[in-house]
């Protein structure tokens, strides 16, 4: 290998190695540039001055600002008031019950409004002891500077197993019986408030009365009873109703108060359509409730005392239309229902206090009779219960009530969508 | 040659590479940036720049219920503990679309506070043209044009309460304004009904959401439920429509995701923060994002989202509606422990707002000042920026507070117009007393050293914010460690220890070159409050003529002296504040 041959060698080598580095040197650049760029970049960006630090910030932030949007739990929330609370109009939900001791219930309506604040609206319930409910109304609120409100509603309920257990306080709990009737009624109201703690109501309607075999798991009512325990038994009755309530209504709201009282008079007619006119009678109720507040509300003693007495001592008057006790609202301990008789006496005592805004606990106790006599309808022989329960409100409504009673006979607990007095 | 100049510079081109690669890396590391300049040139900032243009900033409606269950149950926003985000290098809160330094910072004239933010004299006389109608809700009303054009929405006192929710808006609106909050223009007036018309293309929202044209028994509802004057007129609350495009409200935490200046979350911003002092003073209980607002203005041909304390009505001891609840201003809505407390024990576990006593005055309702603690006051619903007010924000607010003299105060609860005097003198009294009380609880926290300033000769003086107000007799004595800052490293070196009653003169050796920096953390000594013993950092940049005070750490996280003995340049671990 001559000296030009290992110069060309060397040369090549050195080319070679040139071009690597060439190539090294490229990709290096790259990187370089990349680097700088980097160094360029916001975060690693030297301001000069606190301006342009703060400048540099909010290039930044313009660069990926969104519009806001809702997240998920936010658009769950907004649907549901859309629905419950803000748009008056289109499907809603109903909670209420088709009748007494129906048990859990479920229902839906449509609603549309054909004035300021006129609807109409239909609705159906449906309870899980299957009882139904299928109804029209039209409602027109706010006549009269807000004083007047009228209505009138259509509709047909069907309760398959109400109970029957005989009448009087004596009866026994084991002698229940189940009855089922079907009720069509029409009728028209209306409230008006001369001043706005003085309500006096009215309605005129007719109502009637299928009444038909019970369901359920115990005996069908013409099973363990004649005519003379359970009077009007096999009748189907028509009714024109009538009634007129006035009174004094200074509490906050029906649906939850923490002071004031009601005092109130009701009047009712039950006109027999057709017939003889033998089930016709006239119903009077008077009821008082009070709420005394104690230390800024932070307890409250609530009392009710009620009294239904039906007039007309010498008209028969179907046992499914007498005064009542027994129920999540009456005497709590007891099933609904369970005492029937010509007249009632009803008293609760509630001792409530206030862990927190929106959450009411409340100690209870109920008593109460029902009497063939309204002489009878004295303290004696009362039907009593006791309880703890908590309810769970806002300003004017108790949408969820939970009381644990205890009785003679036995214990109950009672979930209701309202308060109890 | 050629080769070897090709070869030579293939290595040159080599390190030089390197060098660059090195470089690169350096200036992407968080390190690096650390090594930056604790001080800016313009530091301290007296204005917080909003740089981009906030035009595409869109309305939105912050759903009050969801804001009510997220502030309650679900505590939104960073951890507490944190110091504000948006002070300057001295501790201040610059002026912004937030806030404009007002009452403290500069002399306030008695008549500029009673004018505060009102640019007219009202509704114009002359009929009022009703626009829209508001009959439902917690505040019916309805808005109106007079006759110079201005259009008012328009409130009312509701029958329990004559004049007080009216009063209390328009004493609050002066008291916040003069704090530093932008605030709607608010005016008491009256109006009849036979002063009234409905314009043309007025619409009116009935129950049935079906929209329809308005006529004048439409307002005859909002009517019914206000407080009539005994001549038939009644006493109105006019509030002036906000200049610029209405953009909804702003949250108590994080930021308006489309404003591209909101970079501070809102908990982080001090005069937010400060809303717990300033609340507790005049018991503004309603802080929510509902009852604020964002509009969208043009200042200097740039769009810039403005922000505004609304509402501010809901103060002292009426609502909108009528009276109070009782645990308002005690408690939050919901308090778990509280409640269960309260179940277990049937209601005997009382709390304060139970047996406390106020006087009785319709137009006041349920506020006093002997058994008010500022300490334990409470908004109604928890916000998250109010949590988070830490002892140098609650300092700072409360001096605020403290700089209302009682003529002043006087003067604003005169604004009020309250036909009662005992009403007016009750809420003047009232606020006197609360607002001792936040002094004394605040000022006394931490150490409440203020007004620094270092002559040429390297003399430090300054002043005692709770002395000054009267909270506290004098302090005995001060001491004060220096040193002298490196501000690019951030690296100090102790430069000794000074002693004095009043005043605290540097030691030897004090650098005298344009653009040093010199630290000074002041302490009180034989106090009797122990965390006045932790000092307050302050710092002074040379200027050709003299020192300029830069830098006032309040509490900071560990002294100079403390990070020397650890072998920590000074400044790497003290956050620069945000501005």
């Amino acid at each position: 290998m001559g000296p030009d041959r290992r110069s060309r060698i060397t040369v090549h080598k050195q080319m070679l190695r040139f071009q690597s580095v060439r190539r090294y040197a490229t990709l290096w650049s790259i990187f370089l540039v990349s680097g700088v760029l980097l160094a360029q970049a916001p975060p690693g960006v030297q301001p000069s001055s606190r301006e342009e630090s703060i400048a540099a910030q909010q290039a930044e932030k313009a660069r990926t600002s969104q519009p806001p949007q809702p997240d998920k739990a936010e658009r769950w929330i907004q649907r549901a008031e859309q629905t419950f609370l803000i748009d008056p109009s289109g499907f809603f939900p109903s909670f209420d019950s088709v009748y007494r001791g129906g048990g859990l219930t479920l229902g839906a309506g449509y609603r549309r409004f054909y004035g300021d604040n006129t609807f109409w609206q239909v609705r159906g319930l449906y309870s899980f002891s299957n009882y139904k409910l299928l109804e029209a109304a039209t409602v027109s609120k706010d006549h009269l500077d807000k004083r007047l409100t009228f209505g009138s509603r259509f509709g047909w309920r069907d309760a398959t197993q109400v109970a029957y257990y005989g009448l009087g306080i004596t009866s026994k709990e084991a002698d229940r019986a189940n009855f089922r009737f079907k009720e069509t009624y029409v009728d028209g109201n209306a409230v008006f408030r001369p001043v706005r703690w003085i309500p006096i109501k009215g309605s005129m309607g007719y109502e009637f009365w299928n009444i038909e075999k019970g369901t359920g798991d115990f005996p069908s009512i013409e099973e363990l009873y004649t005519p003379q325990t359970a009077p009007g038994l096999g009748a189907d009755v028509g009714y024109v109703h009538s009634q007129i309530s006035t009174g004094i209504d200074w509490r906050r709201s029906p649906g939850y108060t923490r002071s004031g009282g009601l005092y109130e008079v009701t009047f009712h007619d039950y006109h027999q359509a057709g017939g003889a006119g033998i089930y016709s009678f006239q119903k009077l109720n008077a009821e008082v409730i009070q709420h005394l507040p104690l230390l800024r509300e932070t307890w409250v003693l609530a009392g009710r005392a009620r009294m239904e007495t039906t007039l007309n001592d010498n008209n028969l008057i179907p046992y499914f239309m007498l005064p009542q006790l027994g129920s999540g609202d009456t005497l709590r301990a007891y099933a609904t229902d369970r005492f029937r008789d010509r007249h009632s006496l009803l008293m609760n005592a509630e001792f409530r206090w206030m862990p927190a805004l929106g959450w009411d606990m409340a100690l209870f106790y109920d008593a109460g009779k029902v009497t063939s006599r309204r002489g009878d309808l004295n303290f004696k022989q009362l039907k009593s219960d006791v309880g703890i329960g908590a309810r769970f409100h806002s300003i004017n409504a108790t949408p969820i009530r939970i009381d644990f009673a205890v009785g003679n006979e036995g214990w109950r607990l009672v979930l209701s969508g309202g308060p109890v007095f | 040659m050629l080769k070897q100049r090709k070869l030579k510079s293939i290595g040159l081109y080599r390190r030089a590479l390197v060098a660059g690669l090195a470089i690169a890396i350096l200036g992407t590391l968080p390190s690096f940036r650390l090594m930056a300049a604790k001080y800016y040139r313009d530091d301290p900032m007296a204005v917080e720049p909003e740089t981009q243009d906030a035009s595409r900033v869109t309305p939105w409606t912050i759903d009050l219920f969801y804001d009510l269950l997220l502030n309650l149950f679900a505590h939104p926003g960073t951890q507490p503990g944190s110091r504000a985000q948006n002070v300057n290098t001295i501790d201040e809160v610059p002026n912004s679309s937030w806030f404009t330094n007002r009452i403290l910072a500069r002399p306030l004239s008695i008549d500029e506070a009673v004018r505060g933010p009102l640019e007219t004299n009202g509704p114009a006389a002359g009929v009022l043209t009703v626009l829209r109608a508001k009959s439902e809700g917690a505040a019916p009303g309805f808005t109106l044009r007079d006759t110079a054009g201005e259009t008012w929405f328009v409130a009312f006192d509701p029958k329990s309460n004559p004049e007080a929710a009216s009063a209390a808006a328009v004493v609050a609106m002066r008291l916040f304004w003069a704090l530093g909050y932008h605030q709607a223009e608010y005016q008491i007036s009256s109006l009849r009904r036979d002063r009234l018309q409905i314009d043309k293309s007025a619409t009116f929202d009935p129950v049935s959401g079906k929209r329809r044209p308005m006529t004048i028994h439409d307002i005859d509802p909002v009517l019914a439920k206000a407080a009539q004057n005994a001549d038939g007129s009644y006493r109105i609350l006019a509030s002036r429509l906000l200049p610029g495009k209405i953009l909804g409200g702003f949250k108590y935490f994080g930021t308006r995701p489309d404003d591209p200046n909101d970079i501070v979350p809102h908990e982080q911003r001090r005069e937010l923060r400060a809303l717990q002092v300033f609340g507790a003073w005049t018991n503004l209980v309603d802080i929510k994002a509902l009852n604020t607002m964002d509009t969208l203005i043009t200042e200097n041909g740039k769009a810039r989202v403005r922000h505004y304390l609304l509402d501010v009505g809901s103060t002292f001891g009426i609502g909108a509606n009528g009276p109070r609840e009782w645990f308002e201003g005690y408690e939050h809505l919901f308090e778990k422990d509280k409640a269960l407390k309260r179940m277990y024990t049937m209601g005997l576990y009382l709390q304060p707002w139970q047996t406390v006593k106020y006087q009785d005055n319709q137009s006041i309702g349920l506020f006093e000042g002997d058994r008010f603690d500022p300490l334990v006051w409470k908004s109604r619903v928890p916000a998250a920026a109010l949590l988070q007010a830490d002892d140098d924000d609650t300092f700072w607010a409360a001096r605020r507070v403290m700089a209302f003299s009682d003529d002043m105060i006087r003067a604003l609860a005169k604004t009020g117009k309250y036909s009662d005097p005992a009403a007016e003198k009750l809420l003047a009294d009232v606020l006197i007393k609360r607002r001792d009380k936040i002094g004394q609880a605040y000022l006394t926290r931490i150490n409440p050293l203020v007004n620094f300033s270092l002559d040429p000769s390297g003399v430090l003086k300054f002043e005692n914010a709770a002395v000054q107000a009267g909270v506290v007799k004098a302090a005995s004595s001060y001491a004060a460690a220096w040193s002298e800052l490196n501000n690019e490293s951030t690296v100090s070196r102790a430069l000794g220890e000074t002693k004095g009653s009043d005043r605290l003169t540097a030691p030897q050796g004090l650098p005298q070159t344009t653009g040093a920096y010199v630290v000074a953390e002041v302490r009180v000594v034989d106090s009797a409050y122990p965390n006045w013993a932790k000092p307050v950092r302050v710092t002074f940049r040379r200027l050709d003529n003299g020192w300029k005070l830069v830098g006032l750490e309040r509490m900071p996280k560990e002294s100079v002296a403390q990070t020397l003995a650890r072998g920590i340049p000074a400044g790497t671990r003290e956050p620069v504040a945000g501005l």
